[in-house]
C-alpha cells in the first residue's frame, strides 16, 4: 500500500513525484489553492500551512517525508472563519491584496498556540518570516493581540486536523 | 456565486479522492451558466452606463440596457451584484467604486455582491489600472450609475402607489411614501423599476447624505482571504491544463543561440519543451523556454534541467555600477535644457549662499508576492485568458497581435492579482501562456519563479539629479538649476530614447515652489533594459531630491525645514499653481501639527518631513527614527493627505501604510543590480524588503475637504524617503543622498 497523508482532516495518497514539496502536493494535486507559492525557497512565508500543528514552509519540504503526517491548511483553520485569528483579521480588516495572509494567519497561529500573550518583539521575531509586501505589518500586530486575548476562550479542537 | 463554485470544488475534490489521478478542476463552464441564469433567470433591474474609451466623467454617456455586464444588477430577492471594472490588486479599488454606486442607490451594502468585470473596454470604459486614476476617473460616473437606479426605483414606487415620485424617497434599500409611511423593498419593485425611462441627469446626493462614501467601510473580500478562498491568477484551474515554467534571456534584445531538452524531457510528468521567441512589442515576451508539465514543480524542475545558451546581444555589457557613475557625470556638467524661466546665472552670480548636491536612486523591481501567472487557452481562432492583470485592454491588443484574431474574440478573465505595483501592467506573461498554449495545443497556466519574476521585470528607472540653488542674504531661495539623467519609460516604446524627454522632466516646471529663475536640464541614460512604471514612478527620486535639498537648504538659510517649505510655496504667485500650493502647504501645517515635529528630542532621535504632490494628491509625511548605532529604527510615521473627498477612510489609511512599507523597503534595502546585462538579484535573501521588526506606527490624517476626490495608491511614497533621510540627518548629522541608504543595508 503506498504512502498516504492527512490534510485538513483527510487522507490522501502521496503518489506525486519524488522530492515534489507539499506546496504543489497540496496546489496542483489536491487543489488546495489557499496555501500560496511565493519565493520558492523558505524566504517568503507565504506558503506556510502546519505539519503536526507546527507552522512549516511547505514550499520546501518534500511531502514524502509527511508520511502519516497531519497537514492544516488554510481551508482547515477553521470549518467556518471562527479561528480567533480570522475573527481578528476581519475585524481590524487586515488584508490589502491578501495573497500572503493565509500564511501570516497560519503562522500566527502557530505561535499562539505555543505563546497566548506574546510580546511586542516575540510577535516580531515569530512573524519575521511572512514578508507582506503590501505592508499590512500593523494590522497583522494588531489583530494578532486582539486574537491572543479571545484565545483563551477558543476551543483548539476545532482545527481540522 | 461562491457557493455554486464551492460546491464545484468540493464535487471535485471527492471525485480525485476517489480516482487518485492529477485532475484539474473546471471553473469556467460554471461561471458562465451562472451568469446566464442570473442573466435570463432572476434579474430584476440592470443598470449599465456606457463609458467612452477615455472614461470622462463629463462625457460619459447615460443609457440604461438589459445586459448582463452592466454595472448594476438588482435581483428579485433584493440582492444586488455590482461589477468593478477596474482591477483590484490590492489597492482596494473593488470595494471604493462600487460602495460609490450603493451610496447613491441607497443601496444596504449587507445586500450587494461585488464582482470583477471581465475585460471589455467598450462597457466599462477604461479598464487600465494604473497612475492612481482609478477613483479620480471613476468617482462621477459611479455616482449617476448609482442615482439612476435609485431614481428608476422611486419612480417605479411612485407608479404602484399611484402617486408622484417627490411624494416618494429611497432609504436603505426601500422607497417609502412621505405621506403614509408606507414601504416597498427594492427587491419587490426591481421588476417595475425596469420598465422606467431613464432619467438623463439624475439628481446625486448631497455629501450630508452620504452614508458610505467618506466613512470606514471594510473590504468586500476579507471573508474570502481568511479562508483562502480568494482566487487569485495563479490559482486557476481548468479543464485539460497544463502548467507551464519559463526561463527568459537574461538581457533585453538577446536571443537564444542553442538549447539542449534531453535531460529536462526526463523529468517525470515533462511533457514538452517549447521555444518562446522574443515579441518585439513593449509589453510582450523577451524571449525563453518554456517547460510543459502536468504540475509546476515537474515544469520548474525541468527548467533546471535545460541546458540554454544564450547570445546576449547589443546589452550584454550593460553594468549598473559604471552606469551610475557615467548618470552622475552627466549631471554634475551642463546637459540638454528642458525648460527655462528668468536667469539663472545672474541669480547664482548674485547669491548671497549658494547650495548644491547630488542624489542618486537604483533600479527597483516590484516584487509583488504573487509572481507573474496567468492561465491562457488558445484554440480554433478563439482564445480566453485567466490573468492577474492590470490592463485587460493591453492583453487582448498583444494577443490579437500575437495570435492574429480579432481582439473580440480574446476574452479576459479579470483576476485579483496577488500584489502587482505597477509590474502587471504589462502582459508579457500572459502572451508568453498564449504561445505555449497555441504550441501544445492545451489550455496553459504559466506560473513564473521568483528567480524569473526578479530577473525579467521592467525596471523602475535608476536616477542621477543635481540641484544647485542660491539663496539671498535672508535666506529666500532665488535660483534653481535641476540636472536629472534617467533611463526614461519612453525607451520602452521608443528605443532610441537617450534623454529623458520633456514629459519625463515635467516635475521640475510644475512642482509649486515658487522660484523665479529655474532651469531644468536633461543629461544623457539611454536605457539597457526594460524601464517600467512602478508604484508612484519617478515622483519616488523627484520627491527624495526636493525633499532632502529643502532640508539642506533650510539648514543653510538657518530655519528649519518647515518654514524653508513654507517660504517656497509662499513665493510662488503663479495663479496657476495657487491650488497646488495652498493644498501643499494645508498637508504641510497638519503634518507639523500631529507629529510632534519641532518639539525637543533626545540624543540620537530626530523628525524628518518632506511633502510631495503627485498623481493629483498631497501628502505630507513626518518620519520620526531612533539610531541604534549605525542602524536606525523608524518609531513613528505621521502621514497628513489631502486627496479631495475621501471616499473610503479604511482603504485610503491602508493605502498609506503601504507607502510606508515599501517606502522603508527602497529606503533601506531595495536595488537591483545588473552585470553583463543579466541582473545579479534573484529571490528575497538578495534583493530583501522589509519585514514586520522593521514597521512603525503609521498615524494616517486626512485633510476634510469636499475637492474631487484622487488617487491613493501611490502618492504616498514619495515623501517618506526624503522625510526619514531628514530624520536620520537630525539624529546623526550623516546626510544620506543615495537610495537604498547603503551603510545601512544588512
Amino acid at each position: 500500500m503506498s504512502k498516504t497523508i492527512f490534510v485538513n482532516g483527510k487522507e490522501y495518497p502521496i503518489d506525486v513525484p519524488e522530492n515534489m514539496p507539499l506546496l504543489w502536493f497540496l496546489r496542483d494535486r489536491l487543489a488546495f489553492t489557499g496555501t500560496k507559492f511565493g519565493c520558492g525557497k523558505g524566504l517568503c512565508g507565504a506558503c506556510t500551512v502546519h505539519v503536526d500543528g507546527q507552522a512549516t514552509r511547505a514550499c520546501v519540504m518534500p511531502v514524502t517525508a509527511l508520511a502519516g503526517r497531519k497537514v492544516t491548511t488554510i481551508e482547515g483553520l477553521s470549518e467556518d472563519a471562527s479561528h480567533p485569528l480570522q475573527k481578528a483579521w476581519l475585524e481590524v480588516g487586515v488584508p490589502q491584496c491578501g495573497y500572503c495572509q493565509a500564511g501570516q494567519i497560519m503562522n500566527a497561529a502557530s505561535l499562539l498556540s505555543k505563546n497566548v500573550s506574546p510580546t511586542e518583539k516575540e510577535i516580531d521575531d515569530a512573524m519575521q518570516g511572512n514578508i507582506c509586501r503590501c505592508g499590512t505589518y500593523q494590522r497583522i500586530k494588531k489583530a494578532i493581540n486582539i486574537a491572543a486575548t479571545e484565545l483563551a476562550n477558543y476551543d483548539l479542537a476545532k482545527e481540522v486536523s | 456565486m461562491r457557493a455554486d463554485i464551492e460546491s464545484l470544488l468540493v464535487a471535485q475534490r471527492e471525485k480525485q479522492e476517489q480516482s487518485f489521478t492529477v485532475k484539474p478542476l473546471s471553473l469556467t463552464l460554471n461561471r458562465r451558466q451562472f451568469l446566464k441564469a442570473t442573466a435570463v433567470g432572476s434579474c430584476g433591474l440592470v443598470v449599465g452606463i456606457s463609458l467612452n474609451a477615455s472614461a470622462n466623467a463629463s462625457s460619459a454617456k447615460q443609457a440604461a440596457e438589459f445586459n448582463p455586464n452592466a454595472f448594476i444588477h438588482l435581483q428579485k430577492d433584493g440582492s444586488v451584484l455590482i461589477y468593478c471594472g477596474r482591477c483590484e490588486m490590492g489597492q482596494g479599488i473593488s470595494t471604493a467604486l462600487p460602495s460609490v454606486v450603493a451610496d447613491e442607490m441607497e443601496a444596504d451594502w449587507s445586500r450587494v455582491t461585488v464582482e470583477q468585470a471581465e475585460g471589455d473596454q467598450d462597457k466599462y470604459g477604461s479598464q487600465a489600472t494604473g497612475g492612481s486614476a482609478s477613483i479620480r476617473t471613476m468617482y462621477e460616473p459611479m455616482r449617476k450609475a448609482g442615482a439612476v437606479a435609485r431614481e428608476m426605483l422611486v419612480a417605479a414606487a411612485a407608479k404602484v402607489w399611484a402617486t408622484s415620485p417627490d411624494n416618494c424617497y429611497a432609504e436603505n434599500h426601500f422607497v417609502i411614501n412621505k405621506t403614509n409611511q408606507q414601504k416597498l423593498s427594492y427587491g419587490e419593485l426591481a421588476s417595475v423599476a425596469a420598465t422606467m425611462p431613464t432619467p438623463e441627469n439624475p439628481t446625486l446626493k448631497a455629501k450630508s447624505d452620504f452614508r458610505y462614501i467618506g466613512s470606514h467601510l471594510p473590504r468586500h473580500d476579507v471573508s474570502l482571504v481568511i479562508q483562502g478562498k480568494r482566487q487569485y491568477g495563479v490559482d486557476t484551474k481548468v479543464d485539460g491544463m497544463q502548467y507551464a515554467a519559463i526561463v527568459h534571456c537574461p538581457v533585453m534584445g538577446g536571443t537564444l543561440k542553442s538549447v539542449d531538452k534531453t535531460e529536462a524531457m526526463k523529468v517525470q510528468g515533462v511533457t514538452a519543451v517549447v521555444e518562446i521567441a522574443p515579441m518585439k512589442v513593449p509589453f510582450g515576451s523577451l524571449g525563453g523556454v518554456a517547460v510543459v508539465a502536468n504540475n509546476s514543480w515537474s515544469a520548474q524542475q525541468g527548467v533546471e534541467k535545460l541546458k540554454v545558451e544564450w547570445d546576449r546581444g547589443e546589452h550584454g555589457s550593460y553594468n549598473t555600477s559604471d552606469y551610475m557613475k557615467m548618470l552622475v557625470e552627466n549631471v554634475e556638467k551642463p546637459a540638454n535644457k528642458i525648460t527655462e524661466r528668468g536667469d539663472v546665472e545672474s541669480a547664482f552670480a548674485n547669491a548671497a549662499h549658494k547650495v548644491s548636491a547630488t542624489y542618486t536612486e537604483g533600479h527597483l523591481v516590484h516584487a509583488p508576492m504573487e509572481p507573474n501567472a496567468s492561465v491562457v487557452s488558445v484554440q480554433d481562432g478563439a482564445c480566453e485568458v485567466w490573468a492577474s492583470t492590470q490592463s485587460p485592454d493591453d492583453i487582448q491588443s498583444v494577443l490579437s497581435q500575437f495570435l492574429g484574431i480579432d481582439k473580440k474574440a480574446i476574452k479576459v478573465n479579470v483576476m485579483i492579482s496577488g500584489g502587482a505595483f505597477g509590474r502587471k501592467f504589462k502582459c508579457d506573461y500572459v502572451q508568453e501562456a498564449a504561445a505555449i498554449s497555441k504550441a501544445v495545443g492545451t489550455p496553459i497556466q504559466l506560473t513564473w519563479t521568483r528567480e524569473e519574476d526578479t530577473r525579467t521585470g521592467f525596471y523602475h528607472s535608476n536616477s542621477a539629479q543635481h540641484i544647485e540653488a542660491s539663496l539671498d542674504k535672508d535666506g529666500n531661495v532665488t535660483g534653481w538649476l535641476h540636472r536629472a539623467a534617467f533611463p526614461s519609460i519612453n525607451t520602452l516604446f521608443d528605443p532610441s530614447v537617450q534623454f529623458a524627454p520633456a514629459n519625463a522632466m515635467s516635475e521640475v516646471e510644475n512642482h509649486p515652489y515658487g522660484i523665479a529663475n529655474l532651469r531644468s536640464e536633461s543629461g544623457l541614460a539611454p536605457a539597457h533594459t526594460r524601464i517600467g512604471w512602478y508604484r508612484a514612478v519617478y515622483a519616488i527620486f523627484w520627491g527624495f531630491a526636493y525633499g532632502v535639498f529643502t532640508d539642506e537648504l533650510a539648514e543653510k538659510a538657518g530655519v528649519d525645514t518647515a518654514t524653508m517649505l513654507r517660504r517656497l510655496y509662499d513665493s510662488n504667485s503663479n495663479p496657476k499653481q495657487a491650488e497646488q500650493v495652498r493644498r501643499s502647504r494645508g498637508v504641510l501645517d497638519l503634518v507639523v501639527a500631529q507629529s510632534g515635529y519641532g518639539k525637543a528630542l533626545p540624543e540620537g532621535e530626530g523628525i524628518g518631513i518632506a511633502v510631495h504632490h503627485s498623481f493629483l494628491s498631497y501628502v505630507a509625511m513626518a518620519v520620526h527614527v531612533r539610531m541604534k548605532g549605525d542602524d536606525f529604527e523608524v518609531l513613528r510615521v505621521d502621514s497628513a493627505v489631502d486627496c479631495g473627498q475621501v471616499l473610503n477612510k479604511d482603504g485610503a489609511t491602508a493605502q498609506q501604510e503601504g507607502a510606508v512599507a515599501m517606502g522603508i523597503s527602497l529606503a533601506k534595502y531595495c536595488e537591483v543590480s545588473f552585470e553583463n546585462g543579466a541582473v545579479v538579484n534573484s529571490n528575497f535573501h538578495d534583493y530583501p524588503v522589509m519585514r514586520i521588526n522593521d514597521m512603525p506606527d503609521v498615524h494616517v490624517h486626512f485633510v476634510d475637504s469636499d475637492a474631487k476626490p484622487t488617487g491613493l495608491g501611490e502618492p504616498g511614497m514619495a515623501p517618506f524617503a526624503p522625510a526619514l533621510s531628514n530624520a536620520i540627518y537630525q539624529a546623526s548629522g550623516t546626510r544620506y543622498r543615495s537610495l537604498p541608504i547603503q551603510p545601512m543595508r544588512t
